[in-house]
């Protein structure tokens, strides 16, 4: 029985706390193939419930539909499950990089739901932000249940990520590269086996399922020397548009918090708008998988002016559906809008250059998609690789490179942050591991303060206090009242030495009188980077931290950077 | 030692007897009471292994301008510095994140349920769920206002009790009122218990500062709540049950809480709670 | 080798709530047993090997010199010795030539080394600090010598040092030390007692070493009280 129990505390010390690959590669298997089956569970509704109100939407009360789905979906979000604002994809970034990658259990299935009641009724958004948190929310809550450090539990909601996106596109490689490069953002050798394991598990699971090779097929392409010239120009194109649908998304949002109407009014007005543009013009509606379809195929059948306005049009449409009360991701939008940036230019190209060696409108249509993405989520190996893989288009590998290198290196320079960070850069809380940021904010003044320090009473004569410098190797003495034991001030020995060397002054003066009462202090609510904020404006090295008035320690410059360095290797290091 | 108590305001009179309790509790044991007004319906607070959305009803909302006013007035009547809790993370724009890091937090007997259910009724979902994962205890006040004059510790011989009897004596220590021990037995007979706090390091601090240890027969759980002071402060150890565990074999607490009108102070299996700086004070 | 929180926190010179933190985030090698954590010594030396982390398990000695006991004058004039009545020359080197012979507790091999230290130092600035006294020693620290120490030696006739005062030297403190810190703290030591008046006047009745050694004792315990 001994016996045993030693093995089991071997076994259990080895596989769970520290050597995991095996724990984490079994569980990042499970969490992609929930992910994964959340993902088709969406997909697979959306698109019965899309057939379903197909034959309606030519009625002209259809425009209300829209709105209702947007109003359900609010209540549902606000009301019933009281989740947080936005699309989510933030909310796990910031899960990942300040608390360990903890999710609440209803993020699950909260965002599932309400972006499915968006998306079925018509309105403009994706369902791949929903199912990359429900996916990464299943990861973390499979780590809560199995009780797992927030390092491993990190890497399952990266293998939650994977699995989701994996199987919503079909396509393993881009899950994985996703997960990673968005999520995560540390490509670390433990990490990256259980996501990919993870993202071929909801790859599998999707395919078992809905049994088809890539989700936009299209004939093989040839690709002509032009070809490169061509991309350029739309790379360039593809970098304006992404910068118009990030800016106005914004606005738009920021528009819908000043309008004075209560939020579920909004959601309905902003629903019925949507109704309204899609009557005239349907494929804005919706996740628009179908219309990318046709495009890539070449099979599009509209007119140049039409699929040009039809760009301004899915901008705004997917603006009013996201900022005002709808709930979804911008991915499938972005798909959609790229395609038909790429016909566009495309067909604008056809007409100034009637007779150049190009490929075909399927190619282009690619291609703007790649620009497109890699232009709003500033992540060009994730567009990359999504592109190439939901397309099968790895004959188009070249120029989907030049595509996204331009494209995302453009809309950089404009809007230096992209889409899923800009939130998080803004209140401060973008913190990939290793960095300054992510250090100062794990290292609490707790860990730095110093206490051990001797404190000195203000009615103290000097001699006295000579004495106990002669003792000690402090430079500073917090000086305590009698009465109350608050702490009045600082005694420096820098700044007392001058007096210190004249024994004249050993018996007239009290600390009180020499004591530094202006020295700036802290309190436990400052986190690091305010209190080096403080030493930098005051240019000092120790800063006292008080609280309700009593002394508690000293912080020192020097001190921050033992820990800081400790702090960084154990960051960083290869494990 | 600089204790900090959480307490979360609502600007009703309602909440107004939680926060005099809050500021009581505080008070007494030499402890900073911490206030933040809600300005959403809902906040998250992160624990080592978990996260816990708090959902609050609308009466934490109510009245915004009038809340702070409301604060600092029973802040100054208690002889107290105010003192209010920003939230610095948000999770989203709408979720606050509040810090775990504090010594004691105060809960209405529900946090989050309905109004209705706010009297006696049952121990909101989350204050439990809270319990379960914080690293402080937790005072569920009573009702009403009621000043504490002495300490009931409820100890049943486990390692959330003997949780639950340090945390006592922290309390009698600081507070310097009387501290009485409760116990039902369950098929042991009363050397059981004492030797597990003679084995402990407890056992001097229990000779100076408990006067009185109550035992009671195992069908004797309704009389001891009965004979426990009304005015006194219980200070248990809370078990966290799973759902299943819970309606099978019923919640010892809910009971406890659905009985008493005591204010309540609860210790989860996470607590820690160390005796030094109390003895040393 | 089991090792405990507290323990890894000196060894990583880091807090309690630091290891806490890290044992949470998952970046140390811990075993778990209910709710109290251990370490194993051989998975933390793999691990800060791997980590290129500094991990002294053995405890480190305290910081700062303030831990040390620092010897003493009292123990210093012991070693060293009390010598009385030398008869020299009237110059300087003759005079550090036969004092330096007499203290026994320089081994005889380095005699001539030390004297020429000595020389050079008193070539740069005159150890004599007025009053008759003179308080020679090297500049570098002396390697052959095992513990600091302190020589009283007495003149038979004051000498012409080269003083501060040009008053004539009667009383040299040789103070040799085999490491810097000593040095220091000796001569603030002596420099103390020099400076009472008192002393001075003992000194001239040239006492002998217990006399010596009780009058240092009873003035520090007064200076420090």
């Amino acid at each position: 029985m001994n016996r045993l129990k030693r093995i089991y505390n071997l076994f259990y010390a080895k596989f769970f706390l520290f050597d995991d690959r095996l724990v984490l590669m079994t569980a990042g298997a499970v969490v992609g193939v929930f992910a994964g089956g959340a993902a088709v569970a969406l997909r697979l509704s959306l698109a019965s419930v899309l057939e379903f109100f197909a034959p309606y939407r030519q009625y002209a009360w259809a425009f209300i539909l829209p709105g209702i789905g947007a109003l359900c979906s609010f209540l549902f979000l606000d009301k019933v499950v009281r989740e947080g604002a936005g699309h989510g994809v933030p909310e796990v970034i910031y899960a990942v990089s300040r608390r360990g990658g903890l999710l609440r259990f209803r993020s699950t299935f909260s965002r599932l739901v309400s972006s499915f009641l968006t998306i079925a009724s018509g309105g403009s958004a994706g369902p791949e932000a929903p199912v990359v948190m429900s996916g990464s929310a299943i990861g973390s809550n499979i780590g809560k249940f199995l009780g797992l450090n927030d390092r491993q539990r990190m890497t399952l909601v990266g293998c939650g990520t994977a699995g989701a996106i994996a199987s919503i596109f079909h396509a393993p490689v881009a899950g994985l590269i996703f997960s990673v490069e968005i999520i995560l953002g540390e490509w670390k050798f433990i990490n990256i086996i259980p996501i990919a394991i993870a993202a071929v598990a909801g790859a599998q699971i999707s395919e078992a399922i809905i049994p088809e090779k890539e989700l936009f097929q299209h004939h093989p392409f040839d690709i002509f020397a032009g070809d490169i010239l061509g991309s350029i120009g739309l790379a360039l194109f593809t970098a304006l548009i992404s910068v118009i649908f990030t800016r106005t998304l914004r606005r738009v949002g920021a528009l819908a918090k000043r309008t004075p109407v209560s939020p579920w009014l909004r959601a309905l007005i902003g629903g019925c708008a949507v109704g309204t543009i899609g009557i005239f013009m349907p494929i804005v509606l919706g996740e628009g998988y179908h219309p990318i379809m046709e495009m890539v195929s070449g099979t599009f059948p509209m007119a140049f002016w039409l699929i040009f306005l039809g760009v301004f049009l899915k901008i705004f449409v997917t603006a009013i559906t996201l900022g005002w009360g709808g709930s979804g991701g911008i991915f499938a939008p972005c798909l959609v809008l790229g395609s038909l940036t790429g016909v566009v230019f495309y067909k604008a190209m056809m007409f100034v250059f009637p007779n150049a060696a190009v490929t075909s409108e399927g190619a282009y249509a690619l291609l703007g998609m790649a620009g497109i993405m890699s232009g709003v989520m500033q992540a060009p190996l994730s567009s990359i690789f999504l592109i190439a893989e939901i397309t099968g288009g790895y004959e188009a590998i070249l120029l989907l490179l030049l595509v996204s290198s331009i494209s995302s290196t453009l809309s950089h320079i404009i809007e230096p942050s992209s889409f899923y960070f800009k939130d998080l850069i803004e209140r401060g809380e973008f913190m990939r591991p290793g960095t300054d940021a992510r250090i100062l904010s794990d290292l609490s003044l707790n860990e730095i303060i110093d206490t051990s320090y001797i404190t000195v009473s203000e009615n103290m004569v000097f001699r006295e206090f000579i004495n106990i410098i002669r003792n000690s190797n402090r430079n500073h003495y917090p000086v305590i009242s009698d009465e109350t034991g608050d702490y009045l001030g600082m005694v420096r020995v820098s700044s007392i030495r001058k007096y210190a060397l004249d024994p004249a002054f050993y018996d007239m003066i009290f600390l009180n009188q020499i004591m530094d009462t202006d020295m700036v202090t802290a309190s436990f609510d400052d986190d690091l980077h305010d209190v080096l904020e403080f030493m930098e404006t005051f240019n000092i090295d120790h800063i006292p931290v008080v609280e309700h008035h009593r002394f508690s320690g000293m912080i020192s410059k020097a001190r921050i950077l033992d820990l800081y360095r400790r702090e960084l290797i154990m960051q960083t290091n290869i494990q | 030692m600089n204790y900090k108590l959480l307490h979360i305001f609502r600007n009703t009179p309602f909440g107004r007897e939680t926060f005099l309790q809050s500021l009581y509790f505080c008070k007494t044991i030499n402890a900073h009471p911490v206030v933040y007004i809600p300005k959403t319906d809902k906040f998250l607070m992160y624990f080592a292994n978990d996260v816990v959305q708090v959902n609050l009803d609308n009466s934490f909302l109510a009245f915004p301008d009038t809340a702070r006013e409301h604060v600092i007035a029973l802040f100054d009547e208690a002889g107290i510095p105010p003192r209010f809790y920003e939230p610095k993370n948000f999770t989203a724009s709408t979720l606050p994140d509040i810090s775990s890091q504090f010594d004691y937090m105060c809960s209405p007997r529900s946090i989050s349920d309905l109004s209705s259910k706010i009297g006696l009724g049952l121990l909101g979902p989350k204050v439990r769920r809270m319990i379960k994962q914080a690293t402080f205890p937790i005072l569920i006040a009573s009702p009403v206002f009621k000043a504490w004059q002495s300490i009931s510790v409820f100890f049943g011989g486990s390692a959330n009790a003997m949780n639950a009897l340090v945390l006592g004596l922290k309390i009698a220590i600081a507070s310097g009122f009387p501290l009485k021990i409760y116990t039902v037995l369950e098929n042991d007979n009363e050397d059981v218990y004492r030797d597990m706090v003679r084995n402990s390091e407890l056992e001097e601090l229990v000779d100076q500062y408990v006067i009185e240890w109550c035992f009671y027969e195992s069908s004797g759980f309704d009389r001891m709540l009965y004979e426990v002071p009304h005015d006194s402060l219980i200070v248990l150890g809370a078990y966290g049950h799973g759902v299943i565990k819970e309606i099978l074999l019923g919640s010892k607490m809910e009971h406890i809480q659905s009985t008493v009108t005591n204010n309540l102070l609860v210790t989860g299996p996470n607590c820690r709670i160390s005796l030094e700086s109390a003895t040393q004070a | 080798m089991e090792i405990l929180i507290s323990e890894l926190c000196k060894s990583l010179g880091v807090s309690r709530t630091t290891i806490e933190r890290w044992i949470r985030q998952g970046k140390l090698p811990v075993s778990q047993k209910g709710r109290t954590y251990s370490f194993h010594a051989r998975d933390l030396k793999n691990w800060a090997a791997k980590n290129h982390i500094s991990l002294n398990l053995t405890p480190r000695p305290a910081q700062g010199s303030e831990a040390e006991t620092p010897v003493s004058l009292h123990t210093a004039l012991k070693t060293g010795g009390v010598y009385h009545d030398i008869d020299t020359g009237p110059d300087v080197p003759s005079v550090i030539n036969t004092c330096v012979k007499k203290i026994k507790a320089v081994p005889d091999d380095f005699k001539a080394d030390l004297t020429q230290q000595l020389l050079e130092r008193e070539k740069a600035l005159s150890t004599g600090l007025g009053g008759g006294i003179a308080i020679p020693h090297p500049r570098i620290p002396l390697d052959y010598i095992e513990h600091p120490m302190v020589a009283a030696c007495f003149l038979k006739t004051p000498v012409d040092y080269h003083a501060l005062d040009n008053q004539p030297v009667s009383t040299l403190f040789f103070i040799l030390f085999p490491e810097l810190k000593f040095h220091l703290h000796l001569l603030s030591a002596l420099s103390l007692c020099l400076r009472n008046r008192q002393f001075s006047e003992f000194l001239k009745t040239r006492p002998k070493q217990s006399e010596l050694i009780e009058k240092i004792d009873t003035l520090h315990l007064t200076q420090t009280m």
